[in-house]
């Protein structure tokens, strides 16, 4: 276990260096100047302060220079400032922060509950008429565009009852956001679910237990559920960094204050401090979470050894 | 964008090589109502991408066709937007523009991705590691990560959400292309033709090629839909097509400064992406359980 975790450490550790190495080469990738692409916007910027700028941001000295020494400022906490405003980029990262992953792990809940649900009870009724509609809804489901679902739950449950404000931040917010991200995924996870649990239903512990006389219900719940279930909190982790990534859009769709948005308004304005920085603090959130699912499985399942 | 590929290397059997086997394929695949719908929505589709001009009675960007944001009438079944354009049009000429995509994407992905796997399951040892290890990096990262660093490098277009799209799928097809490979590097065929002495080259595209093609056919139908989606989220961001362009997205995204007072603006194209991606998604659930040799004994 302890080896196991060390191992995942030092990976997780690789991919945020990784991480880093891309995120220095993302600005020289982009294709013209980057300094007069960030400073297009503003037209009273002479030829000297933009050789002044780019000073700043050492985009004159060799390549490998300027990843010690962005190496070395990330490694102090400092992102940089943003272009406009010359804010610090990690202080405006680390507000919305919270909000993405409350944003997340909400949805992950509702992904889990709503997603695993569905996929038991087609598993369970194979065949049946609850089968197909579950699977139809699911196979709909995957392929209705998130941002459109959040516009319509929008029209419905805003504009026409009147239950949840439009946009915005807090809890009261949350609801709207929260099932568009989470319905989203749910379809996907409860086609994963009963092809989990149709192998699980079909092993021949299931006969035995029924053949033993066990009551149906014990069937299932020791028996099927728990067994299917590992493949479910097997799947934590990689639905955690779709929520993160679907975040990004859902957040732009309801004004939700997250990492995402500030992302997206970073693109539009050529702002590659904060977008540097959004990269890294997103890889990092993601390899540290599924680091933590992993670990958790390992201690769940204790058949499983990692040696 | 938050939409995810659930297939792992599916356990399908070669696609069908003669005509009479081919036949028999398709009668196999258009049993299932699923596949039949699918292949029924995205015949739809491209006729009318083909025949848009045919199809679209108003010019897709000619402002003033009608009354700015009027409901759906018998004059404009979709309605108009706020320059007075037919929504209808739009929405035609819009299919030529999602499938374009959808196909594009796919085919750099596609391209890249089982290159990338072929060398990495065929050449084996540190070009292995490297590569597969690379792969791993990449995934962890999700695919709307990638594509959003690639519209930040390449600047906002709907080229450029295209190629986008398209890089952040790569390492998906690298991971099902070196899983196939795997299998088929330990076969006999394979060795014995190692072992008479074929060359690289012919290794790789003769012998390999062939034998992992259904896998990735299966993966890449399913895959036209995540394209879709994710290159009509990112004009939805503002990141892909601009106005005027009639990509479904774009709409949408246009639509939604006045939705409440005009609805079906962003109905339609919504309805148009859902419908486009089912028809892929049923298609490629079909072409899985035809290709399975264990769904095709029943």
């Amino acid at each position: 276990m302890t080896r196991y975790f060390i191992k995942r450490l030092l990976g997780g550790l690789f991919t945020i260096w990784i991480t880093t190495i891309a995120v220095t080469l993302l600005i020289h990738l982009v294709p013209g100047d980057p300094v007069q692409i960030m400073y297009a916007q503003s037209q009273s910027t002479t030829p000297e302060q933009i050789e002044q700028i780019r000073r700043n941001l050492g985009l004159d000295r060799p390549i490998y220079e300027q990843y010690i020494m962005y190496m070395g400022r990330v490694l102090q906490g400092d992102f940089g400032t943003t272009i406009r405003g010359n804010q610090p980029v990690l202080d405006l990262l680390l507000v919305r922060l919270p909000n993405t992953l409350l944003l997340a792990v909400t949805s992950l809940i509702i992904t889990m509950v709503v997603g695993v649900t569905a996929g038991f009870f087609a598993a369970y009724k194979r065949g049946t008429w609850i089968d197909t509609t579950l699977m139809t809804g699911a196979i709909v489901g995957i392929s209705v565009p998130s941002f459109w679902l959040g516009l319509m739950l929008i029209s419905i449950f805003s504009v026409r009852l009147g239950w949840f404000p439009v946009s915005g931040t807090n809890l009261n917010n949350l609801v709207l956001p929260a099932l568009t991200l989470g319905l989203a995924n749910a379809a996907s996870v409860s086609r994963l679910t009963r092809s989990s649990m149709l192998d699980v239903l079909s092993q021949d512990y299931m006969r035995t237990a029924r053949a033993k006389g066990l009551a149906e219900t014990l069937v299932l719940s020791r028996h099927a559920f728990r067994n299917g279930m590992i493949n479910v909190v097997n799947m934590l982790g990689l639905q955690f960094t779709y929520m993160m990534g679907g975040a990004i859009v859902v957040e732009n769709v309801f004004a939700w204050n997250g990492i995402g948005r500030l992302a997206i308004q970073s693109i539009f304005q050529r702002d590659y401090p904060t977008i540097q920085g959004f990269i890294l603090i997103f890889a990092t959130v993601v390899v540290i979470v599924s680091i933590v699912l992993d670990l958790l499985y390992a201690w769940i399942d204790p058949r499983i050894t990692y040696n | 964008m938050t939409q995810q590929i659930t297939t792992p290397t599916p356990p399908v059997a070669p696609l069908p090589s003669k005509n009479r086997e081919f036949r028999r394929f398709l009668q196999v695949l258009f049993r299932s109502p699923g596949a039949k719908i699918g292949g029924v929505i995205l015949l739809v589709t491209t006729i009318v991408a083909i025949f848009a001009p045919a199809i679209a009675p108003f010019d897709p960007l000619e402002m003033g066709v009608g009354s700015t944001l009027q409901p759906p009438s018998a004059e404009h079944w979709f309605g108009t937007d706020d320059f007075g354009r037919d929504l209808f049009s739009r929405i035609v000429y819009g299919s030529r523009l999602t499938l374009r995509i959808g196909l594009v994407a796919v085919f750099i992905s596609m391209t890249a991705g089982v290159l990338l796997g072929m060398v990495a399951g065929y050449a084996g040892g540190w070009v292995e590691a490297v590569l597969m290890r690379g792969v791993d990096v990449l995934f962890s990262f999700t695919e709307t990560l990638i594509a959003l660093a690639a519209v930040a490098v390449l600047g906002p277009s709907l080229t450029n959400a295209t190629i986008a799209v398209g890089i952040s799928s790569i390492p998906f097809y690298a991971r099902v292309t070196y899983g196939a490979v795997l299998v088929e590097k330990n076969k006999e065929y394979f060795k014995a033709a190692q072992a008479v002495g074929a060359k690289h080259f012919r290794l790789i595209f003769r012998h390999i090629l062939p034998n992992i093609l259904s896998p990735i056919i299966v993966v890449a139908t399913v895959g036209v839909s995540v394209a879709v989606l994710s290159a009509s989220a990112l004009s939805f961001l503002g990141l892909g097509a601009q106005p005027p362009s009639p990509e479904w997205g774009a709409i949408l995204a246009a639509g939604r400064d006045y939705f409440r007072r005009a609805p079906w603006v962003t109905t339609f194209p919504g309805l148009a992406i859902a419908i486009t991606v089912l028809g892929f998604n049923l298609l490629g659930d079909g072409l899985r359980e035809a290709l399975d040799p264990q769904q095709r004994r029943s």
